[in-house]
């Protein structure tokens, strides 16, 4: 793993701020500590051990005690002054302080008492070293879905057991199915539970506000091996070619929609190629953003869209005449 | 692994250096007495790597201050003032330092990564034991990538220091430079969105971070713009906000839409009187924080679910109805 020089001072004086604070420290919890390993910790401790005040004569230098550190044990006997934390730049507690509230704001529902209390000290802790630094950025992640699902949802994630959901899918079909809970992804739009669905033996990724009813069953959880990026929606390459040609007002869609390519038209008007695994979810698309569509290809898909409106329509008819 | 030791090595010496200093540093001092800097080969090479290590340790966090000496003229030197550099006193416990690296995950944007990486290094000096992520497990909150925009924008609210970008706006695609006052960077729905003042509109304006297009340049000096009021910001910002506006009566047909019936509110939590049965469906009442998001989701249900009330609501449905009854009166695309 790279590790540039300044990733490598920080950790160098953050070593010196945690062993002046702990009083001989085994090399591997160190390592654990920092989250690098052992080799790397006795790297920087002997790069540590040299260096010190201009002169660098002994008594100028940081100094460990040989004898310790031959048993693998490093004890921090001379700081030369560094052995205070250094605090956070203001862009770091920005980054963390948001991700904390956000943290807060979405998955509160989701936490038992004891994870909340952890989790609104740490904030309150972060805060109170940093200042309101943190006010130049507001995340807000969206918790979807109802209180009782995601909180089953998370129930099952902690204690390991499987989960019995009801679960509508994008073409408004209500199915059953048995869940084993692999993670609960919340995002700036929606939550999602990935899992491992018994019924088709293989991961999915299901909405939690689709999820109408989530049971923790006594089964636990079996484990199963999923790819790092199964999180992330990714249609098949080999579903249905749409393009859409848009108004530049329907930017959006190019933004929330995974497309395969865009196309800016000197007008401002753009087009779109979107790879289509439910053409339900496409009409639903379409229906929305109807008066910014210019054409579409496929035509039928077009034709199946006004058809769905015009019915809609219908209904609205009958409905006045009533 | 591609460590640089030689530049570690002189940048910790520089920061020990600067800290025990008596009074400060010149620049000769620390050439001529701080390991590292003696390697220079030539003057215009020393100042370069200088000139970088203290822009190094500045972004680091550690505050290198510039000093001026009364006793010897204009001649300036260097140091770093230890109750500024140091965190003020804390202490976290396992757990806690274990939420704190969820956290720093919650970054998919790079600049965002990297800096609360470098916090969580901070912070792991004043924590108790490594931190055990078993409290959060199989929580993954995420935030997508803010582009090349965010960390310019970021350091620009925090400086109160005006911007200039290229924005492409949505409503008619027109590209324009814009300078604008940053007053709060928002993760909302589907992306990130900088609110400001607009000087060429002198009014607030929001823009999307994935609509500026190349480099976000600061114009003027820092601190050179008041702060909004609250009651500006809150005005910008309303727009953004969640919470219930209204609550909608929708006719529903049975056995369909089960994903808005599950938001329904009770009849007696919010009543509504003017509607009767209606043959065929089921009416349910579901509250919504913007007519326009409702109204999205409602159509994409086609005949599925209508709306009773309020009328405004319907209004919009139904013309967006109209619109999309018109598609397929529309050429293909040709590629």
């Amino acid at each position: 793993m790279a590790d540039r020089a300044s990733d490598r001072l920080l950790r160098m004086l953050g070593m010196i701020a945690y062993l002046d604070r702990h009083e001989g420290v085994p090399v591997g919890e160190i390592a654990e500590q920092f989250g690098v390993s052992p080799a790397q910790v006795m790297q920087d401790v002997e790069l540590l051990w040299v260096t010190g005040t201009p002169g660098y004569l002994p008594y100028d230098l940081i100094d460990f005690d040989a004898s310790s550190y031959e048993q693998g044990v490093v004890r921090l006997t001379e700081g030369r002054g560094m052995t205070r934390p250094l605090r956070l730049g203001a862009r770091e507690a920005v980054s963390l302080v948001a991700a904390l509230r956000a943290l807060d704001g979405a998955l509160g529902p989701a936490l038992d008492d004891e994870r909340a209390a952890v989790l609104r000290s740490a904030l309150a802790k972060l805060t109170a070293a940093t200042g309101d630094a943190a006010a130049a950025v507001d995340v807000a992640l969206a918790a979807s879905g109802s209180p009782g699902a995601t909180a089953a949802i998370a129930t099952a994630l902690r204690d390991r057991r499987r989960l019995h959901i009801r679960y509508v899918n994008a073409s408004d079909v209500a199915t059953e199915r048995d869940v084993d809970p692999i993670r609960l992804v919340t995002d700036d739009e929606r939550s999602y539970l990935l899992g491992w669905c018994r019924a088709v033996d293989g991961e999915r990724l299901f909405r939690v506000d689709r999820v109408l009813d989530a049971t923790v069953l006594d089964e636990s959880a079996e484990e199963h091996d999923v790819a790092p990026d199964a999180d992330t929606f990714a249609p098949s390459p080999s579903a249905e070619l749409v393009t859409l040609r848009l108004a530049s007002r329907a930017r959006w869609v190019a933004e929330v929609t995974p497309v395969e390519a865009v196309r800016n038209h000197d007008d401002g008007s753009f087009e779109v190629d979107v790879r289509v695994v439910n053409r339900d979810w496409l009409q639903h698309l379409l229906l929305q953003v109807a008066g910014s569509v210019l054409s579409i290809d496929p035509p039928q898909v077009a034709a199946e869209a006004a058809g769905a409106a015009r019915s809609a329509l219908e209904a609205y008819g009958e409905l006045a005449g009533r | 692994m591609a460590t640089t030791p030689a530049a570690a090595e002189r940048l910790l010496n520089l920061v020990i250096a600067l800290v025990n200093t008596p009074g400060r540093m010149t620049k000769e001092q620390v050439r001529t007495t701080v390991a590292g800097y003696g390697d220079a080969p030539s003057d215009d090479a020393f100042e370069r790597m200088f000139e970088r290590d203290k822009d190094t340790l500045r972004e680091l966090g550690v505050p290198v201050l510039t000093v001026t000496d009364a006793s010897h003229g204009d001649d300036f030197g260097y140091r770093i003032d230890l109750d500024t550099y140091a965190l003020p006193p804390i202490d976290l416990t396992a757990a806690e330092l274990g939420v704190l690296t969820m956290a720093a995950e919650l970054w998919q944007d790079r600049s965002l990564r990297a800096d609360s990486s470098r916090a969580l290094t901070k912070l792991r000096a004043v924590g108790q034991a490594p931190g055990s992520t078993d409290l959060v497990a199989g929580l993954t909150p995420r935030v997508r990538d803010g582009g090349g925009a965010f960390a310019p924008l970021v350091d620009a609210v925090q400086a109160r220091q005006a911007v200039r970008f290229t924005y492409r706006a949505a409503t008619s695609g027109e590209v324009r430079a814009r300078v604008v006052e940053p007053w709060k960077l928002l993760a909302r729905r589907g992306g990130w969105v900088l609110v400001g003042r607009d000087r060429d509109r002198a009014a607030s304006r929001s823009f999307r971070l994935s609509r500026i297009e190349g480099p976000v340049r600061p114009v003027g000096a820092a601190g050179a713009f008041e702060a909004p009021t609250d009651n500006e910001l809150a005005t910008a910002l309303a727009s953004w906000d969640s919470g219930t506006r209204g609550v909608a009566t929708l006719a529903v047909l049975p056995e369909r839409a089960s994903a808005l019936r599950m938001r329904h509110v009770r009849d007696d939590e919010a009543p509504d009187e003017s509607h009767g049965p209606v043959p065929g469906r089921e009416v349910v009442r579901v509250p919504y924080r913007a007519q326009w998001e409702l109204a999205e989701e409602i159509v994409g249900y086609g005949d599925a679910v209508l709306v009773l009330a309020p009328a405004s609501l319907r209004d919009v449905v139904i013309s967006l109805l109209r619109t999309a009854a018109a598609l397929d009166a529309k050429e293909p695309a040709r590629g």
